[in-house]
């Protein structure tokens, strides 16, 4: 895959721009939060609950903080936990699916039995009950996210590696005597490995949401300031301040908008055969 | 895999760490003879592999284990939750797939591109959006400022109400909660079945009933649509196993008495065996709306029944 | 002489990725009451495309860029889609070739059949429709339970009888049979064009048949025109062609077919790819492929040579032919 011809490909997409661009702003936004925070995430101020203004971009919460700050510092929660979570997942899911797939037998079997119950139960409860008891530090959470979705890229992962196990390039490797391992290493997992990067744009969504589902059920980190967080401390006061629940909730699903569009996008790149469609005459 | 699924869990659950006993009894430092007695009377002090034994054997008789918070069989506090789940559910679903399928074949006879894609988009927008901060705004928009619909709860307390009207109150607040998982649910069933209505436009008889002379409504409406919407029906399936468990966010935020509120109470104070009923339960169900879904799948397309 | 099927200068356009393709161009055909013409050309040839426009069948992205085709007295160029339909499988028909979803997978067989009687004739009754469709099975030997099973349950072979019994339907007059075989194995294709063979002279049937497998026109046709890249290069009866063929297209595709080929069966696959029909063409459409092509083939279109009883566009077929 020529990287030049990708990126073109890429950026042919409207969505994949519009992706690429919102994440780009959040991209910025984390990296640079003390530089465009306007103050503190945590730091409280007489003005409580008032509405936006040119002090307070996005109003003020129970606690006199500014949203707009504390939003700013909460995407460097939300994308750290879309990245490290998805790119465990990843990780497990493209080591366990070329393995399984390629030496196939009775550990194919028994991964593949095990890949499918894991698709088939409700990721999302096994995390809530494993948060729950274990504990709710923010990188625990993202392992705990990370652990439990690898399954579907896995998937992707044994189906790729099945069709490119029979390639000409790499059945002429084996015979010249590479070892497994080396074949798996520079030829499967480097060709194979595209539609799971696709999966994963998917994925580091789906963990900032499953992050805002878990921070809003008090199971986060209490420690820092994430987006779920807030709209659960808005919970009370929402009723006389919109502005605490509707600013944290508009930046979630920007992330995961940017993300969903970023994955349609890299989808669209890898496969050009999806798009045309041949007339014959 | 049922099977497999309990015996995850159960294993998670006991790894944890705090143990019932000293939750029950609510005390910092319970003396050792009571920590003894409620082990006995529970059987907790047996190894953990003989819990386990016992615990599927009970599964099979029909006992779903007992809550030592509670002080009751779990299936006793399970069992009036499950009505209540799955009505919020199955209402949530079942919209989500009328709504989907509407949209998707109102989108395919539009004639610009335009509409379709500030449709597409808004699926997009829904599909990213939490759950249970879609649910806080419709509450904040319908009951706090419009004062139209009730914020929470599945009937109205105070009024006593019989029969129809009872039902009627039961509409007015499965509106919200109801609705909040229908507009989350909708993008799926809307992208599947534009999909399918766009590669079934493009199957070859098309060409053939349109060379016989069949209009292009009829053809619309009697053929592409039935091959349409194969997938969108098993898409229904598996989703409706999720959002049972989907809808506990729901469930929470507006008080509805189902399993999900259960569910969260429960891990909350470790009460393992009821956590574990509930979570076989959820299997069970999810596991008859596979089913369901496949006998349903059958009886659409020809090409699945079993000769 | 009944003109059944006139084509006047017929070119056909596709529009992809902004491209123009021409993929009939310039074509002039006549079909005579009891003509049975065989278009035959490789993939890309515009044989398909010719057929389909006759039909009124071209996908959206087609369009007919210039010149007339009267079948049976309609005017085929001057309706819309609307008229068409009216007017199409009442007199004239088309078997489609035979594929997994020729028809709707979901829907029975009997079901889609009647479509087509009850469009043109909305008055009909059940069990005259049901008798119609029980007698074209008869027609194409095919038990009447057909009727009532679904797609996926026939075999390509019944498949393919199906498409030719809808296309009987009716009682047309002009049949046109698009790769009517070409998805069959060979024993079945040998039945199948039995049949179709059987059907022509029985119902004196006029109509085309279009395929890439001259073979196949061996059997059934009386006339044959030969398409490349969109043009007729050659056209005449069909014994002439065959074991006389004139154009360099033409006898190279008698030599690689394996049964028509001469002396010992030697094979020749023809060297070279089509044209860029999206692309002006100046000369002759096979000159880059031809082995005896000279300038002028470059340079000009070559018109049409009548020799023999048939037709040839080629500038070298005087000399040629000695």
């Amino acid at each position: 895959m020529k990287l030049k011809e990708f990126w073109k490909r890429y950026f042919e997409h409207p969505y994949g721009v519009a992706g690429f661009v919102i994440f780009a702003v959040l991209l910025f936004m984390a990296i640079f939060a003390p530089l465009i925070s306007m103050g503190k995430p945590n730091e409280m101020s007489g003005d409580i609950l008032s509405p936006p203004s040119l002090k307070y971009p996005f109003g003020t919460d129970h606690l006199g903080r500014s949203v707009y700050s504390r939003i700013v510092y909460g995407t460097r929660v939300s994308l750290s936990v879309g990245f490290v979570a998805a790119g465990l997942s990843a990780l497990i899911g493209i080591f366990i699916g070329a393995f399984s797939g390629y030496f196939g037998g009775m550990v194919d079997e028994v991964m593949s039995k095990i890949i499918d119950s894991f698709l088939m139960i409700p990721v999302f409860f096994l995390i809530l009950i494993i948060v729950a008891i274990f504990g709710s530090n923010l990188f625990y959470i993202m392992l705990v996210i990370g652990l439990t979705t690898w399954p579907r890229n896995a998937r992707i992962m044994r189906a790729q590696t099945l069709s490119l196990k029979e390639r000409a390039f790499v059945k002429v490797a084996k015979s010249l005597g590479e070892g497994d391992l080396r074949i798996l290493m520079t030829h499967i997992i480097p060709n194979g490995m595209y539609p799971v990067v696709a999966n994963s744009a998917l994925q580091m969504g789906g963990a900032i949401l499953a992050e805002a589902a878990l921070s809003f059920l008090g199971l986060g980190d209490p420690n820092i300031t994430s987006w779920g967080k807030m709209i659960n401390e808005a919970r009370t006061y929402m009723a006389f301040a919109w502005w605490t629940i509707v600013f944290p909730g508009i930046f979630i699903i920007l992330a995961v908008v940017a993300f969903s569009f970023i994955a349609d996008g890299l989808q669209y790149a890898l496969y050009p055969k999806l798009k045309e469609v041949e007339e014959s005459g | 895999m049922i099977f497999l699924v309990m015996s995850l869990n159960f294993f998670i659950i006991h790894a944890a760490p705090g143990d019932p006993v000293t939750i029950m009894t609510g005390l910092e430092n319970p003396s050792k003879e009571i920590i003894e007695t409620l082990k006995k009377k529970y059987g907790l002090d047996k190894p953990l592999v003989v819990q386990y034994i016992k615990y599927f054997s009970n599964l099979l008789k029909g006992n779903l284990g007992y809550s030592y918070v509670y002080d009751q069989p779990t299936w006793h506090l399970i069992r009036e939750r499950i009505f209540p789940t799955l009505v919020l559910t199955l209402t949530g679903s079942v919209v989500a797939f009328i709504l989907g399928i509407y949209l998707a074949i109102w989108v395919s006879h539009l004639r610009q591109r335009f509409g379709e894609t500030i449709v597409s988009t808004v699926n997009y927008i829904l599909y990213a959006t939490p759950s249970f901060w879609l649910a806080l705004i419709l509450i904040l928009i319908f009951s706090s400022k419009l004062k139209i619909l009730p914020t929470s709860g599945m009937y109205d307390l105070r009024a006593s109400y019989h029969g129809f009207r009872k039902f009627l109150d039961l509409l007015r607040h499965l509106i919200l909660p109801a609705g909040t998982l229908a507009l989350i649910q909708l993008p799926i069933f809307y992208r599947v079945t534009r999909t399918s209505i766009i590669q079934s436009e493009k199957e070859e008889y098309v060409t053939t009933l349109t060379a016989i002379g069949v209009s292009k409504e009829k053809l619309f409406k009697k053929y592409v649509l039935k091959n349409a919407i194969l997938p969108t029906v098993t898409i229904f399936g598996i989703t409706l196993g999720f959002s049972i468990t989907g809808a506990v966010l729901v469930e929470i935020v507006f008080a509805w008495p189902g399993m999900g509120r259960l569910m969260f109470d429960a891990i909350f104070r470790r009460d393992y065996q009821l956590l574990l009923g509930i979570y076989f339960l959820m299997a069970v169900l999810i596991s008859i709306a596979m089913i369901i879904t496949d006998i349903l799948i059958a009886i659409l397309d020809p090409r699945i029944r079993i000769t | 002489m009944d003109e059944v099927l006139v084509i006047e200068n017929l070119t056909v356009v596709y529009t992809k990725n902004g491209k123009r393709i021409k993929a009939v161009d310039r074509v002039d055909l006549k079909v005579n009451q009891g003509d049975m013409i065989g278009i035959v050309g490789e993939s890309g040839s515009g044989k398909s495309t010719l057929a389909h426009a006759v039909m009124g069948l071209l996908p959206s992205n087609g369009f007919i860029a210039e010149g007339k085709i009267r079948l049976l007295g309609y005017e085929i160029t001057r309706l819309n889609d609307d008229e068409m339909r009216k007017i199409r499988w009442k007199e004239f028909s088309m078997v489609f070739q035979k594929s997994m979803n020729a028809l709707s997978p979901v829907h029975k067989i009997g079901e889609q059949m009647k479509e087509a009687v009850i469009v043109h004739e909305p008055e009909i009754g059940e069990t005259e429709v049901e008798s119609r469709m029980k007698k074209v099975l008869d027609m194409v030997n095919l038990p009447h339970r057909v009727l009532k099973s679904y797609p996926h349950e026939l075999s390509g072979g019944m498949m393919q009888r199906v498409m030719i019994a809808l296309a009987l339907i009716n009682n047309p007059k002009f049949v046109i049979f698009d790769e009517a075989t070409t998805a069959l194995d060979v024993v079945t294709q040998g039945q199948i064009l039995d049949e179709i063979k059987n059907l022509v002279e029985r119902l004196s049937l006029t109509g085309m048949v279009i395929t890439h497998d001259i073979g196949v026109v061996a059997e059934i046709c009386n006339k044959i025109a030969v398409m490349y890249a969109g043009r007729i290069v050659e056209e005449g009866p069909k014994e002439k062609i065959l074991y006389d063929p004139l154009h360099p297209y033409t006898k190279a595709l008698i030599s690689s077919h394996p049964e028509l080929a001469e002396g010992g069966g030697r094979m020749r696959g023809i060297p070279g790819n089509l044209p860029d029909l999206s692309k002006e063409i100046k000369g002759c459409v096979f000159a880059e492929r031809c082995p005896h092509a000279e300038k002028i083939c470059f340079d000009d279109r070559p018109g049409f040579v009548k020799i023999s009883g048939r037709k040839v566009a080629c500038f070298k077929i005087k000399e040629v032919e000695e």
